[in-house]
This record gives C-alpha cells, structure tokens and sequence, in this order.
C-alpha cells in the first residue's frame, strides 16, 4: 500500500464487489461531506445562499438523522434511537432542519459523529450477516420490499445531493472549495 | 412484468426494489440523469449563466461539465474509443482544465442540452455492451496504478457524481425561479 493510500482512507476499492464499492462510495460521501462541514462556529453553520433555507447546520441534523434511520426503521423496522425520542416531527416536518440553529456546533458534530458510527456497524453487521439481496423492512405502495443494495445506493444519492449542497454553503462561508478532503484529514 | 417494461418503471421512479446489482446501479444512475435534467429544464441563456454566492458554478457549465463526465467515462475508459468524442476531443485540457465551464456561456440552451442528451445516449449503449460480460465486468482504460477498474466503480463514481452536481443545480434552480423537489414529477418527459 503506497503513502498516497494510507492518506486518503476514503477512496474507494478499484475493482470491489458488489457490497465493497458502494459502502466505499458511502463512506466517501461521508467523510467530504464532514470535511465541508468541519470547524465552523455558529454564525458558518447558519449561513445561508440565495433563495434557501439549508443550512450546513442542517445538514448535519439532517444527515444524521438519515443514518440512523436507515439502520433502524427502513432496515429492521425498530424504531429511531436516542437521541431523537424527543422530537419536532409531529409539528413540522422539517423540524430537524429548522431546529438546527438552536443547537451548539459541538452538539451537531457530535450528533452527527455518533449517528455515522452507529449505522457504519450496523451496515457493516447486516452485509456479513445477509448480503446485499437482503430484504429490508422499508417497503414501497405496492408492498415490494427493497434490498440492502436498494437501500444503501439510495443513500449514496442522498449523501452526493447534500455535498453538493454542502459545497457552495461552505464556498459561501469561508472560501473552502474542494473535491475531497486533503491528504491526510480527520475530523 | 416484462423486461421492458420494467426498465421503463425503473427510468420513471428509480432503481427496482429488488432488483440484481445491475439494475439496482443502471436504475440509480438513470433517476440521477432524469433528476439533474428536470433541474436544468425550459430556461434561457441567462438563467444558464446565473451564479450564486460565492461559486462561479452554473447550471450551463453543469451540463457541459456532465457532458464531459459522460463522455469521459462511459465513452474514453469504458470502451476501446482513441479518445474523448466531439466537442471535447479538439480541447487541450492540460492548458484550459476548466474549460467545459467556461464556454458554457457561449452555448444556447439547446445546443447544452443537446451535447448532454448525446453524450447520454453513446454512454448508455456503451454500458449496456460492457454489462454484457455482467456485473464483474473491466472497462478497457488502466488507471494510475496500472489496472483498468471494473465498471462498477465507473459507475457507483457516476451515481456520485450526479448526485452531488444535483445538489449544486437543486441551490442554482431555486435562485433562478423557485423550482424546487426532490425528483422530477412522474409527468415529466424523459431523455
């Protein structure tokens, strides 16, 4: 393994199977999208471009709440875990948007952090334990339920939308442009 | 359902439920494409030409930018093409690496919609003959270290990729004229 391999944990496999290139492609996703969201204080958090409500803020309650939402209701079909028992949603939809702005940055990055820890285990447990055609609990109208791979490639479109969004929110805060994280980041 | 028919569902609402790795990857990548050109529909040149905050992007250097993707990766490494196709392959991108987004603004919107949609057309014959050799299949281009990948990685990479260019054309089209959403309505005409 080359120096360049051992810097940069996040790229993924060249000639993975199945289950390797998209978890490599997730986690990818997972580490620019922190890198884009990393070391700003509250105002950073909260800015805003243009005609939209996201915030980087939000985006890290956002994300963190679908990670966890993936490993629980859509995988197993148990319910959120701590620490969303107490929540908004009843009153507002997008209360994991909105409510951002009244957290500390150190309350997001940690939220954040400890919701992709929980769901890179038990992604990591379900793809060992089932593989890829696994049926998962999330369902469409029809009653069809998806597959571990179904869901996992939808969440690698999530995940590159929001980077995406990401990008000109943190272009717009500090000048931080970017692909991927430099050589050698971590959070 | 019939095999047709079940690809036309995917290319509507996304990849099937429980679908191979194929499908499951083709299906993303199709809802990506269809997403991104609803983002970017029915505007004029100076709805193209817009920035916002801090970035240069537009939503014309996007599609020629995606163009450029297209092109690069499902035409030049997938297959056993000399090199990149029209317009791209007269640029010297050692010298002007931006500059798919900077002459963006000198297209129409039709012309930038019309390169994408042919990029998109070559690539997807060009995937469906790789596919043929299934899901293990290489594409026929080595990387840096020496080894062609195989085409899942081109692929999952593409998925990336739109996604994340959604993203930027999602912030781009609200400033422009308020469109916003998720996906393109059912409704919406396909590519």
């Amino acid at each position: 393994m080359t120096d360049v391999e051992d810097t940069t944990p996040w790229e993924p496999p060249l000639a993975g199977t199945d289950a390797s290139q998209i978890l490599g492609s997730l986690d990818r996703m997972r580490w620019t999208f922190r890198w884009k969201a990393a070391g700003l204080d509250a105002a950073g958090l909260d800015t805003r471009i243009g005609a939209s409500s996201l915030t980087l803020g939000g985006l890290l309650k956002h994300l963190a709440t679908a990670e966890d939402y993936l490993t629980t209701v859509k995988l197993h079909g148990s319910p959120m875990p701590e620490p969303w028992a107490a929540n908004g949603w009843d009153a507002d939809e997008d209360w994991e948007f909105s409510s951002a702005s009244q957290d500390s940055p150190e309350a997001l990055y940690a939220t954040y952090d400890a919701a992709v820890a929980r769901a890179r285990a038990a992604i990591e447990t379900a793809v060992t334990e089932h593989g890829m055609d696994m049926e998962v609990a999330a369902h469409n109208d029809a009653g069809e339920h998806a597959t571990l791979r179904r869901l996992l490639c939808d969440m690698v479109e999530e995940y590159g939308r929001h980077t995406g969004h990401a990008d000109l929110l943190r272009e717009a805060v500090d000048g931080r442009v970017g692909e991927d994280p430099p050589p050698g980041w971590c959070p | 359902m019939t095999a047709a028919s079940r690809d036309l569902t995917a290319v509507l609402t996304g990849p099937p439920q429980d679908g191979s790795e194929i499908e499951t990857l083709v299906g993303a990548l199709e809802r990506n494409r269809r997403t991104f050109a609803w983002k970017c529909g029915g505007l004029d040149a100076a709805a193209m030409r817009q920035t916002l905050g801090a970035s240069t992007m537009t939503l014309g250097g996007l599609l020629k930018h995606l163009a450029l993707v297209e092109d690069e990766y499902l035409t030049r490494q997938l297959t056993d093409a000399p090199g990149l196709s029209a317009p791209f392959d007269d640029v010297d991108f050692d010298a002007d690496p931006d500059w798919e987004w900077r002459t963006a603004s000198d297209d129409s919107p039709e012309e930038l919609v019309a390169l994408w949609e042919a990029c998109v057309a070559r690539s997807r014959r060009n995937l469906d003959g790789a596919y043929a050799a299934g899901p293990d299949a290489h594409s026929r281009t080595a990387w840096s270290d020496g080894h062609p990948p195989r085409v899942r990685r081109l692929v999952v990479d593409l998925v990336e990729e739109y996604a994340r260019h959604t993203g930027h054309a999602d912030l781009l089209r609200e400033s422009v004229d308020g469109l916003v959403g998720e996906g393109a309505p059912l409704d919406e005409p396909t590519t």
